[in-house]
């Protein structure tokens, strides 16, 4: 007996569609359960107990942690700073991606393939690597304070890692492979017709950029900022590596009240208030592409 | 009759016992410590000494990135524990004590325990000292040619933008301001630390970073910066790694200790050879090659390294004398408000 014997109609139970579809999707619901859903609500659990002074954790149910974080200038401020940080990352990613990813669009199809996999080749290296590159490319006696110093423009080796700046540079560079596959994705609907359309009836190049080119991309675009910006509020090496302990974001604090403090009810209950911004963020994404349709 | 058959019980208990002694002589013990030069020194010297000892007992060596890892392995462990003996630092053993997670101490069984210094026990832990390590001043010794002998020399505007300070709540950073308190004229910690939460703002332009990567000992060895803090021990061995590029001081104003505790894990299922590692680990023999080795001063009294290595750690009669008294269970007490106060009064100065 061949495989091709066994046609469906002959098969001794066959399912519905309706049947069928609970079972396809029920390993991704285990997969999720397990490593999702189960670690947040222990995480969420977690986050009820009472942290005491030394590092140890009494298991009860309170919302003491919340109360701090909500009341503590310090902790909203750090809100404010993730968010603001991590939003203009994802708007400097995306003016730093937009012309790749549209040059790779119209590359000729026979470089395309090629153009893809070097926008993608920094992937195949870790990111703290990548972190310790930026480390001795904008260090003290690294290769643009050389540059500096040489013309003489300075008199002294500028800061540019151990402050915002350089945690902005490293995570712009580690974040630009996703933001520009995103926006190749959304650009399906381009029609370069549409373009020369608008060149022909007379629109300048800018004005075609405005009117046709990245309405026609918004999606793209969306989709972009919203896997930027999660992946940079969530990230937590380049900060710490970059970051010399002066940039204080969601992700480094959440480090050191777990590690460093042991204080883990408050780390956290600032999880759970990172699952809220992605929330939030996630809100605003749909709300954005049906405004597009 | 009656008398034949007792001895007979008497001697069949008697082999009963030294059959379980001589079980207890083997087995395996799993230990929790710290990882990298740690892990490779601790395993040269402390571990192949053991397994010389004790060659049916099998160590395992659990290698954790910091203290606050080993707790949460044995906070996740809880009910089946996997790791019989823990060493780490003495203000996370306390949490672990307060969660019921130490086994108490044997001095019985232990009996190492009754020759260690007083200081290596603290109230309300269940683990005693095993190592005794220091905070010291590292310099690059290209770019300073002559040793510094004072914390002051952090201060040394010449190094503006050269120096690294692990922050708070990193407890070197805390360390550090209580020596700063004590520089600026302050009195005990205890009393507050105004002065040296105010002399710590006063260095906080002139820091490279707060957070050096790997440690502080790489930067300082690499020429990225010229001087910052670090710990003894790993800073001497580093120092020798480096052929001397990093120099080592413990300064003239005196330095305080860090402990690094040992204890046994409640609920272990190997809980006699756990205590025959743990008493061998504080042994006077093991302690004294460990701190030949790693520059670690020994916790046990009747320890006696080589004068060599032991004038490169802190326990020298004359260092003995200017150390600070420091009670870690009473700092971690205000570790979090003292992180707060670095972060608004220190590192906000230094943007």
């Amino acid at each position: 007996m061949t495989a091709t014997d066994t046609a469906p109609a002959a098969a001794p139970f066959r399912l519905s569609g309706r049947q069928i579809v609970p079972l396809l999707i029920m390993p991704i619901l285990i997969v999720n359960a397990v490593s999702f859903i189960w670690p947040t609500l222990s995480l969420l659990r977690m986050s009820l107990n009472e942290p005491i002074a030394g590092g140890a954790i009494r298991e009860t149910l309170t919302l003491q942690t919340y109360v701090s974080v909500m009341t503590d200038s310090f902790y909203l401020e750090l809100v404010w700073n993730s968010v603001y940080l991590c939003s203009i990352i994802t708007a400097f990613t995306l003016l730093l991606s937009y012309p790749i990813a549209l040059f790779i669009h119209r590359a000729d199809p026979k470089w395309k393939s090629l153009l893809t996999l070097m926008v993608i080749s920094p992937l195949l290296v870790s990111a703290v690597v990548r972190t310790y590159g930026w480390v001795i490319i904008l260090g003290d006696q690294g290769l643009i304070n050389a540059l500096l110093l040489g013309s003489g423009l300075v008199d002294q080796p500028v800061r540019l890692i151990f402050n915002n700046f350089g945690v902005m540079v490293g995570l712009v560079e580690i974040l630009m492979p996703y933001m520009i596959l995103s926006l190749m994705a959304g650009f399906g609907r381009l029609d370069p017709r549409l373009e020369e359309a608008a060149q022909s009836l007379g629109a300048k190049r800018l004005t075609t950029l405005y009117r046709v080119t990245i309405p026609l991309t918004a999606p793209g675009i969306a989709l972009g900022c919203l896997l930027v910006f999660v992946l940079s509020i969530s990230s937590f090496v380049t900060p710490k590596l970059l970051g010399g302990g002066r940039v204080f974001l969601l992700a480094t604090e959440i480090y050191d009240q777990s590690i460093v403090l042991l204080n883990w009810p408050l780390a956290a209950s600032l999880s759970m208030l990172v699952l809220v911004i992605f929330g939030a963020a996630l809100v605003v994404y749909s709300r954005v592409v049906k405004a597009l349709d | 009759m009656k008398t034949r058959l007792l001895l007979a019980g008497v001697a069949g208990l008697a082999m009963l016992q030294s059959l379980s002694a001589a079980y207890a002589q083997s087995g395996q013990v799993t230990l929790a410590a710290y990882d990298g030069i740690f892990q490779t020194e601790y395993m040269a010297t402390v571990i192949a000494g053991f397994q010389e000892a004790y060659p049916d007992i099998e160590v395992n060596y659990y290698p954790m990135a910091n203290s606050a890892a080993t707790l949460g392995t044995l906070r996740a462990q809880k009910s089946a524990p996997q790791v019989d003996v823990v060493i780490f630092d003495v203000s996370v053993a306390k949490a672990a004590t307060d969660e019921g997670l130490l086994a108490e101490l044997d001095r019985e069984t232990v009996t190492n325990l009754n020759d260690l210094y007083d200081t290596a026990f603290t109230e309300g832990v269940n683990a005693a000292a095993v190592t005794f390590d220091n905070l010291v001043l590292l310099y690059n010794t290209k770019a300073i040619a002559e040793a510094p002998t004072s914390w002051e020399a952090l201060w040394d505007p010449a190094y503006d933008g050269r120096v690294v300070i692990p922050a708070a709540p990193d407890i070197q950073g805390i360390a550090m301001t209580i020596i700063a308190n004590q520089l600026a004229g302050g009195t005990d910690y205890t009393d507050g630390l105004d002065a040296g939460v105010e002399k710590m703002g006063e260095l906080a332009p002139h820091v490279q970073t707060w957070e050096p990567t790997p440690d502080p000992y790489q930067p300082i060895m690499n020429a990225q910066a010229d001087i910052g803090i670090g710990w003894n021990a790993r800073g001497q061995i580093f120092s020798d790694q480096s052929n001397g590029s990093m120099g080592v001081v413990i300064p003239t104003e005196g330095s305080v200790f860090q402990i690094n505790a040992i204890g046994t894990v409640a609920g272990s299922a190997n809980e006699e050879a756990a205590k025959i590692f743990m008493n061998y680990a504080l042994s006077p023999e093991a302690q004294a090659a460990f701190t030949e080795r790693m520059f670690y001063a020994p916790t046990n009294e009747k320890a006696q390294p080589a004068p060599e290595a032991l004038e490169r750690t802190a326990a020298t009669p004359e260092r003995m004398e200017t150390m600070l008294d420091i009670n870690w269970l009473e700092v971690a007490q205000f570790r979090e408000a003292l992180t707060e106060r670095w972060r608004r009064e220190v590192i906000a100065l230094s943007r």
